[in-house]
């Protein structure tokens, strides 16, 4: 019994620290934004300031029109890509988990490729550019996001054919539904922990891809926000490194605050849902992996 | 077991295979982009026909560093005026400069119309023309901006010349630099402190030495950043660094000679009196380390000064970014390095639509006052209003249309800020002309032979420069780094370097 308490504390002590090392940079990233410039230059960042000051978020307001915009956009592709996302992953693992498909291990094998390569960043770019016109345009956001998932299709195909006994399908088939009343009636339904699985993984996704946005788009209105985040971090970051010619930068740079208040707004939204994913995303996640 | 056994073949082989292929995915590039030249170099120039019957939109790309929220009603003012001359309109492409390279590379890659572009050494300029992605100007300019070479230094003009022919055409900017000193005006004041016997670095110690003493908390001497450092800003003034490799001219010899800056007695002695000002004090104990900027320091009220290049009105220049009056000593006589001309330019790009209605465009940047204004400072009574005198001054609330001039045209054309010399311009001109030119001026160093000693070097580099450069290390140090810069094949790419240089210098004539 004693020993038993001894392990106990010891497995709450490890992870409780764990948790901590996860919680603490965000802390300092929350109170950092909430200093005032002037300390975070004198002292460095800390965990309790010595001035506070609400400035970056003043001044973030003050974008309010650039900042709204940046978030509108990435709300927008957030929910299309990910109803659009789940219900192709769907549609595609679900015909693959069935026995009775004819070329599975073809059609199986062509999915898993796509893991393992893909066209290359300059080919890619030329067909979505030339070929698709996508350029500057939210499809340029949505659509490679929407491709690229294999991965999703087999988690998805596995629970299909692992976690729904095929008599379900049959006595479905013998009371008179369709194939895709089944679909929709009845493997949806049953398949609720994968579905949230990757629905959220396919949320986190949208919200945090810059890359399409770095390379298909050059106007500012079509910036989500961790564009916008993006770049500004980018650029700062190249202007400090560069010396072009000790050509002098009349630039005004986003005060360290500003970009901590940027990184806060850019993450809240995440984790306000995440929470309400969480229990299936364990479930689904478990069931993915072990088969 | 055995069905284990089986499938780890094939997985296996389909790894080896994976490994294999995207190894020469990455030649493959290489190959496609180098393979353009031919198809590219013809199209565009051949349609010689220069009737403007057709309009058209041209796009010009530049780096978008400032605010470019309002670059759309920019773009609406200068089309009016283009549509009127050239028959076209102009569609302006601010790109971030964190994602130039990439996108720019993207562009150049792909049909998607550009058709003027700038180009800039420090951005593969040399390889851009190798891969035929720029076309060559001569002819262009000859037929459609005849006027642009009187607007600036004809040395500077002609410096973009790779192979006879000029790929870009560099923007009027200040092509030449002092290095000097920049410190807060309350701070001399209250100190009475002045700049007027300062004749070398060296004799800055008593101005160092007095706010070190009355001013606890400010540091009299930060950096710019960690690549511009102390000892770097003191010998950068008498070398051009031909490009960001190892290897450097010594611009008062005015030869041809390349030598290793580290082993230079100016190097030396800046590595000395670096870490002389560390000891005293003066630089900031983290001054190797920290991610602060000269202006964030200076605007905090935790620095005094800095050391930097120059130029006619820097003083007031400063004086803006840093939200503090600053006033400037010149220290070292201008200078006009090898990249003074290819620095920042525009092009045009195999990309355009139609290249003499292109080349209009470009005569149109440097000749037209009312386009060259409105690029360089946006629309009147929205992004400027004006301060009396023919200067301006910003709108009250900011402006949501800030460029940065240097980039593109002929910005003497443009109307002067309030707080700068009205005769800016003038003062300009002469600098230019009366700098110290390098012999090596429109030569431009291809790293791409001495690829790996070159990252090597880097990364010696990134352990010793800014460490030595700030005087956080003590420079009995110097010989481990020059070592080390050494077996990472520092000799090879001077060797290399050298190669180029005279090669370049027999095909233009320079001796």
């Amino acid at each position: 019994m004693k020993t038993n308490d001894m392990n106990q504390v010891a497995v709450h002590a490890i992870f409780i620290l764990l948790a901590a090392f996860c919680l603490i940079p965000f802390v300092l990233l929350f109170m950092s934004s909430v200093s005032s410039e002037s300390s975070i230059v004198n002292n460095g960042y800390s965990f309790w300031p010595k001035e506070f000051s609400l400035e970056a978020y003043t001044y973030l307001w003050s974008q309010k029109s650039a900042m709204f915009n940046s978030y509108g956009v990435t709300i927008l592709i957030t929910l299309v890509g990910t109803f659009v996302g789940l219900l192709i992953s769907a549609l595609l693992a679900y015909p693959l988990s069935r026995r009775d498909l004819p070329m599975r291990g073809i059609l199986s094998f062509l999915v898993f490729f796509t893991l393992l390569f893909n066209g290359g960043l300059v080919p890619t770019y030329l067909i979505y550019t030339e070929v698709f016109h996508m350029k500057n345009t939210l499809m340029a956001l949505i659509v490679p996001g929407l491709l690229t998932n294999g991965f999703f299709i087999l988690l998805i195909r596995t629970f299909f054919a692992n976690s729904i006994p095929v008599q379900i399908i049959e006595s479905a088939y013998i009371d008179g539904a369709s194939e895709f009343k089944i679909f929709i009636r009845m493997i949806l339904p049953l398949s609720l922990p994968i579905l949230a699985t990757i629905g959220l993984m396919l949320t986190i996704n949208y919200w945090n891809d810059w890359f399409n946005g770095l390379i298909y788009i050059t106007e500012p209105q079509l910036f989500s926000i961790q564009n916008l985040l993006n770049r500004m971090l980018v650029n700062i970051q190249f202007l400090q490194q560069n010396n072009l010619g000790g050509q002098n930068m009349a630039v005004n740079l986003p005060m360290n605050a500003v970009r901590m208040a940027m990184a806060v707004v850019g993450i809240l939204p995440l984790i306000l849902i995440y929470p309400f994913f969480q229990k299936y995303f364990v479930k689904g996640l478990t069931i993915g992996a072990v088969k | 077991m055995q069905r284990k056994s089986k499938a780890a073949f094939p997985l296996a082989s389909l790894l080896a295979l994976c490994l294999l292929l995207s190894a020469c995915g990455g030649s493959n590039n290489a190959g496609n982009s180098s393979g353009s030249p031919e198809s590219s170099g013809s199209a565009p120039t051949a349609s010689g026909s220069s009737s403007n019957d057709k309009e058209l939109e041209l796009t010009l790309a530049f780096m978008g560093i400032g605010n470019m929220k309002e670059a759309g009603l920019v773009q609406e003012e200068i089309s009016k005026i283009t549509k009127a001359k050239i028959n076209a309109t102009v569609k302006l492409m601010p790109i971030d400069i964190g994602a130039w390279t990439q996108q720019v590379n993207l562009l150049l890659a792909g049909n998607e119309p550009v058709d003027l572009l700038v180009t800039s050494s420090f951005f593969n300029y040399s390889s851009q023309v190798a891969k035929g992605q720029l076309l060559p100007l001569d002819d262009l300019i000859a037929k459609h901006a005849p006027t642009i070479q009187d607007t600036m230094e004809a040395a500077i003009f002609n410096s973009t010349k790779i192979g006879g022919q000029m790929y870009g055409v560099p923007s009027i900017r200040d092509t030449a630099a002092d290095h000097g000193i920049s410190a807060r005006k309350d701070l001399m004041d209250k100190y009475n402190l002045s700049f007027d016997n300062v004749k070398t670095y060296a004799d800055l110690d008593s101005v160092f030495q007095k706010i070190k003493d009355n001013e606890p908390g400010v540091y009299p001497l930060v950096q710019r950043s960690q690549a511009l450092t102390v000892a770097s800003e003191i010998v950068r003034g008498h070398i051009d660094s031909l490009g960001d490799t190892p290897g450097v001219l010594i611009i008062e010899n005015q030869d041809l000679k390349i030598v290793n800056l580290y082993e230079t007695q100016l190097y030396k002695d800046a590595l000395q009196l670096a870490r002389k000002w560390y000891q005293a004090g003066y630089i900031m104990p983290d001054a190797a380390t920290t991610q602060e900027g000269n202006n964030s320091l200076i605007k905090a009220g935790k620095g005094f000064s800095y050391l930097s290049n120059m130029k006619p009105g820097f003083a007031a220049q400063e004086s803006t970014i840093n939200g503090r009056e600053m006033v400037t000593a010149s220290i070292v006589p201008p200078i006009s390095t090898s990249d003074s001309g290819t620095g920042f330019m525009i092009s045009i790009p195999k990309n355009t639509q139609d290249a003499d209605r292109a080349a209009q465009l470009l005569n149109l940047l440097y000749t037209d006052k009312d386009v060259a204004n409105l690029i360089a400072n946006g629309v009147e009574g929205k992004h400027y209003v004006d301060a009396g005198n023919g200067q301006i001054k910003a709108p009250e609330g900011g402006s949501n249309y800030v460029f940065n001039q240097w980039e593109v045209g002929n910005n003497a054309l443009t109307k002067v800020w309030q707080g700068t010399s009205p005769d800016i311009w003038e003062q300009t001109k002469e600098f230019n002309k009366n700098a110290i030119f390098s012999k090596a001026l429109g030569f431009s160093f291809d790293s791409s032979p001495v690829k790996t000693e070159v990252a090597a070097v880097l990364n010696v580099n990134n352990q010793y420069k800014a460490g030595l450069e700030s005087g956080t290390i003590d420079p009995s140090k110097l010989d481990e780094f020059v070592r080390k810069l050494k077996d990472a094949g520092l000799d090879k790419i001077v060797a290399e370097k050298q190669k180029q240089l005279d090669e370049w210098a027999q095909a233009n004539n320079v001796q």
